[in-house]
C-alpha cells in the first residue's frame, strides 16, 4: 500500500527539505508535518514526509512488549 | 516482574491459543511478511490473509484503459508510479502502449510529475493518481503546486481510494486486522478505535521486522482474551490525530465519490475525485474521456483473493496462465499483490 | 511470446532468455552455441573462447567509466568467465550524426587504456554513422577471442551440491550509478560504477585452484539473475545468507527509496563463482588482495534440494525465496 522510508532531514527551505536515507539524498515536501527541524527523522512516502519519527523501532517494540505483561 | 517478560519470538513460538485468521490489509505488509519469511515462523493455527491494500490490485481495468487512451489517442504524457506500468488493461498495459509510441514517464513522486509538466509546457501531462490515504495528499500537493504556478498542462486521472468503506466490507473476513501503519500516519487512529465497538479487532503495525513480529506478539496475546481490541503498535510514527495539514489539503481538493474496487465491486463513498471548482485539473473532464469497457478474464479470482475467500494457489490460472511476466489479474501485477507475492516468494514452498 | 519487443526483453531476465530461445536460437542453433558467457572452440593445441556483446548505455558517460570502458570490460569479462586469457577484440561503432568528436576521442581513450590493462589487442573494427535520432549517441559492439587456460573448465551447468557461492565485491553499483545519472527520480548519492576488466582477478583465482565450477559475470539482471540461471542450468538449489551479501550503504539507501532489490541491479565488474566449499576460504583470501575484489565474500551454498530455486536466510533467521527476476526494473512506491 505505502512503502515508507525513514530519512534524516539535512536542510529545510520553503516547505521542502533534503533528506538523507543511508547516503541517498532527495528533496521532499514537508508541508504536511508541522514543527520539523534539521536533524529530525521523518517517514517519507512518494516524495512527501507523512510523519515525524519519534524513536527507534527497538524502543517502541520494547515498550509494547512491556505493556503485554 | 520484568524477568518473566517474553520476547516477541517466544510469544509467537509458544502460542497455543485458538485458531485465528489475521488479515494484513496493506500490500507493503504482505510484501515484507514474505520477504522476511514471517509465515514460516507462525504457528499452524494462525492463518494469514492478504487484504485489498494494494492500490494497483484494486484499481479496475477501465482505469488502465483510460490511461492508455490518453497516451495513444490524445498524445498525452502519462506520469505514473512504476507499479502501474505492467498492469494489464482490457487490451494492453502501459508498457505495451509505450512500445507503440505512447509517452509513459515513471516518477517517484506526484510532485515530480508536476515538475515535469512545468519543464515541458509544450506537452499535456496527466498523473495517474492512485493510492490510499497515505498517497492522496501527495497528489493533492502536486495540483496545488500546479495551480500556484498557473500551469494549464497538468491534471490528475484519479482512482484514489479510502479505507473506511473497505473495512466495513471486509468485516467478517478475518478475526484480527493488521492495520496499514502509513494510512494511520495520515488519518490517525480514531476510525480503527471505533471499529472495536463493532467487534472488529486490529493492531496498527509498522514495517520493520521487529515491528511486524511485535504486532503478532500483541495480537496473539490479546485475541485469546476474547474481547475485541485495538492497539497502536506503531506509536513512533502514528499519532491519534494523524496529520491535520494532510487531511485539510485533501479536503480542500477532493471529495468523496463511489468507487469500484477490483474484486470487491462498487463501495459507496470509498473513492475520491477532484472537486468541481478545480475541474480543470480533472483529466476525465478535461479530455472528456469516453466511458471505457472493463472486461477482465473470468477465470481470474483476484476478487476472492482480495476478500480472503481463497488463496492465490486456489485460482485455476495462478502460476499457469497468470505469472508476474504475463499477469492476468491485478494481484499478480504489483510486487505487493497477494498473487505476485505468493508466486515470487513461492506459495507452495511457503504454505 | 509477446507481439512486440518491449524494454523487458532487454532487461536480462526471463523475457530476454525467451526472446533468445524463440527467435535467435531457433535459427542459429549448433553445438558450440551455449548459454555460457562465451563459446568454447576446439582448435589445435588447446581451446579458444569466443564471444560478442553490444553496448547501449544512456548516458554514455557515468561516474566510474563510459560506454568505451564498458564495451571492453564486458567482452573481456565474458572471456575471463570461461577461464580464457583475452587475446583479440574487434569493435563496431554505430554513431549518431552530430555526436561530438571530443567525446568519441574520450571513449576511444578509455577503450585503449582498459584493453591495455586487460592485455588484449583491438585488431579489427567498423564504423557506421546513423541519421540523427536513429541511435542514441553511440552504440558499440565488441567481439573477443581468448585462449582458455589449461585445466580450466567452467560452465553454467557445473555447480554441484556442496559448492560455495562467492561474489567478488559489493553488488549493484553499476545499475545504481546509471539510475542516478539518468536523474529520473531526483535522488542523489555518491555511487561509482563497479565497471572493471577482470582477467587479472580470474587469473588470480586459477592460481589458487583449477577446480572452479562456474564463473559468471553479473551484468544486467544482476547477481540474482545469475543465481537463478545457474540453479536452473545445474539443476541445483542455492541457499543465500542475506546478511553476507555485500551492498554499499548508499546503494541500500537508493534501493530503499525506490523499493528495489540490490540483487537485481546490474554490475559490470563483479563475478559470481561456484567452487567446492573446501577451496572457498582460500579463494576469498586471494581475491581480497586483488585490485577489483577487495570485498569478495562467500554469500551462500549449493544444495541438492530445491533445484532451480534460490532460498534466502533472512535477517530474522527465517527462510524465504528470492523472488525470481521479472524483467524491467520498476520502482515500487505504493
Amino acid at each position: 500500500m505505502c512503502v515508507g522510508l525513514p530519512g534524516r532531514i539535512v536542510t529545510m527551505k520553503d516547505g521542502m527539505a533534503v533528506i538523507d536515507a543511508s547516503g541517498a539524498k532527495r528533496e521532499i515536501s514537508t508541508e504536511l508535518i508541522e514543527n520539523l527541524e534539521p536533524g529530525d527523522y521523518v517517514m517519507v512516502h512518494a516524495g512527501i514526509a507523512i510523519a515525524k519519527i519519534q524513536e527507534e523501532d527497538d524502543e517502541e517494540t520494547e515498550e509494547l512488549l512491556e505493556e503485554l505483561l | 516482574m520484568t524477568n518473566t517478560r517474553k520476547t516477541a519470538r517466544e510469544i509467537i513460538d509458544y502460542y497455543d491459543g485458538p485458531p485465528i485468521r489475521v488479515m494484513e490489509v496493506c500490500g507493503t505488509h504482505t510484501h515484507e511478511i514474505f520477504r522476511l519469511g514471517v509465515r514460516k515462523l507462525l504457528p499452524r493455527q494462525v492463518e494469514l490473509i492478504s487484504g485489498p491494500g494494494c492500490p494497483v490490485c484494486v484499481t479496475p481495468a477501465e482505469f488502465i484503459n483510460e490511461a492508455v487512451w490518453l497516451a495513444l489517442e490524445k498524445g498525452v504524457t502519462i506520469c505514473t508510479f512504476g507499479d502501474l506500468v505492467r498492469v494489464p488493461g482490457s487490451k494492453k498495459s502501459l508498457a505495451a502502449a509505450r512500445a507503440e509510441g505512447g509517452k509513459i514517464q515513471v516518477v517517484y513522486s506526484p510532485t515530480d510529475a508536476f515538475q515535469y509538466a512545468k519543464e515541458h509546457q509544450e506537452e499535456q501531462v496527466v498523473f495517474l493518481s492512485v493510492g490510499f490515504e497515505t498517497t492522496t495528499p501527495a497528489s493533492c500537493l502536486s495540483v496545488k503546486m500546479a495551480a500556484g504556478e498557473g500551469l494549464s498542462n497538468y491534471s490528475l486521472l484519479t482512482a484514489n481510494k479510502t479505507m473506511p468503506g473497505a473495512y466495513k466490507a471486509l468485516k467478517g473476513s478475518a478475526d484480527v486486522f493488521l492495520y496499514p501503519g502509513h494510512v494511520n500516519a495520515i488519518t490517525g487512529t480514531g476510525l480503527c478505535e471505533r471499529l472495536v465497538d463493532e467487534g472488529v479487532s486490529g493492531v496498527v503495525t509498522g514495517f520493520t521486522a521487529k515491528e511486524i513480529l511485535a504486532a503478532f506478539a500483541v495480537l496473539l496475546t490479546r485475541y485469546p482474551e476474547g474481547k475485541p481490541f485495538f492497539v497502536n503498535a506503531y506509536k513512533r510514527v502514528v499519532t491519534p490525530e494523524g496529520s491535520l495539514p494532510a487531511q485539510k489539503l485533501v479536503e480542500e481538493w477532493m471529495e468523496a465519490c463511489d468507487s469500484e474496487w477490483r474484486g470487491l465491486g462498487v463501495i459507496s463513498n470509498s473513492g475520491l475525485r477532484i472537486r468541481e471548482k478545480y475541474q480543470q485539473f480533472d483529466a476525465r473532464i478535461k479530455y472528456q474521456i469516453p466511458k471505457q469497457q472493463g472486461g477482465t478474464n473470468p477465470a481470474c479470482r483476484c476478487g476472492d483473493v482480495l476478500q480472503g475467500k481463497c488463496k492465490p494457489t486456489d485460482c485455476k490460472v495462478f502460476g499457469k496462465g497468470c505469472t508476474p511476466l504475463h499477469p492476468i489479474g491485478a494481484c499478480m501485477v504489483s510486487g505487493e499483490g497477494a498473487c505476485s507475492a505468493y508466486y515470487q516468494y513461492g506459495g507452495e514452498y511457503d504454505g | 511470446m509477446d507481439k512486440t519487443v518491449t524494454l523487458a526483453h532487454g532487461a536480462g531476465g526471463k523475457q530476454t532468455s525467451e526472446l533468445i530461445d524463440k527467435v535467435f536460437k531457433e535459427h542459429f542453433a549448433n553445438p558450440e552455441l551455449t548459454s555460457d558467457d562465451a563459446a568454447v572452440l576446439q582448435v589445435e593445441g588447446g581451446k579458444l573462447a569466443f564471444t560478442t556483446d553490444g553496448f547501449i548505455v544512456s548516458p554514455s558517460e557515468f561516474p566510474g567509466g563510459n560506454i568505451g570502458k564498458l564495451s571492453i570490460c564486458g567482452t573481456v569479462n565474458d572471456l575471463s568467465c570461461m577461464g580464457a586469457r583475452p587475446l583479440y577484440l574487434s569493435c563496431a561503432f554505430v554513431i549518431e550524426e552530430g555526436f561530438p568528436m571530443d567525446k568519441l576521442e574520450e571513449i576511444a581513450t578509455s577503450m585503449e587504456k582498459t584493453a591495455k590493462e586487460a592485455g588484449v589487442r583491438i585488431v579489427a573494427g567498423d564504423t557506421k554513422v546513423a541519421g540523427k535520432g536513429q541511435v542514441d549517441g553511440v552504440f558499440i559492439t565488441t567481439t573477443g577471442i581468448g585462449r582458455i587456460l589449461e585445466g580450466a573448465e567452467t560452465a553454467g551447468n557445473k555447480a554441484r551440491p556442496g559448492d560455495a557461492v562467492i561474489v567478488t565485491g559489493d553488488i549493484g553499483r553499476h545499475g545504481c550509478t546509471i539510475l542516478l545519472e539518468r536523474e529520473d527520480f531526483g535522488i542523489e548519492a555518491e555511487v561509482t560504477s563497479d565497471c572493471a576488466p577482470l582477467w587479472g582477478t580470474v587469473e588470480d583465482m586459477f592460481s589458487v585452484t583449477k577446480e572452479i565450477h562456474v564463473i559468471r559475470d553479473a551484468t544486467r539482471g544482476g547477481v540474482g539473475t545469475v543465481l537463478y540461471e545457474i540453479a536452473e542450468q545445474s539443476q541445483v538449489g542455492i541457499r543465500l545468507n542475506s546478511e553476507a551479501i555485500p551492498v554499499q550503504d548508499n546503494v541500500k539507501g537508493v534501493c530503499g527509496m525506490l523499493g528495489l532489490e540490490p540483487l537485481y541491479l546490474a554490475c559490470e565488474g563483479r563475478l559470481v563463482i561456484f567452487v567446492p566449499k573446501e577451496q572457498a576460504n582460500q579463494l576469498v583470501e586471494k581475491l581480497r588482495q586483488g585490485k577489483y575484489s577487495a570485498n569478495a565474500a562467500i554469500i551462500g551454498e549449493v544444495t541438492e534440494e530445491m533445484a532451480g530455486r534460490v532460498v534466502m536466510t533472512t535477517e530474522i533467521g527465517a527462510e524465504t525465496l528470492l523472488p525470481p527476476p521479472r524483467g524491467e526494473l520498476l520502482p515500487r512506491i505504493c
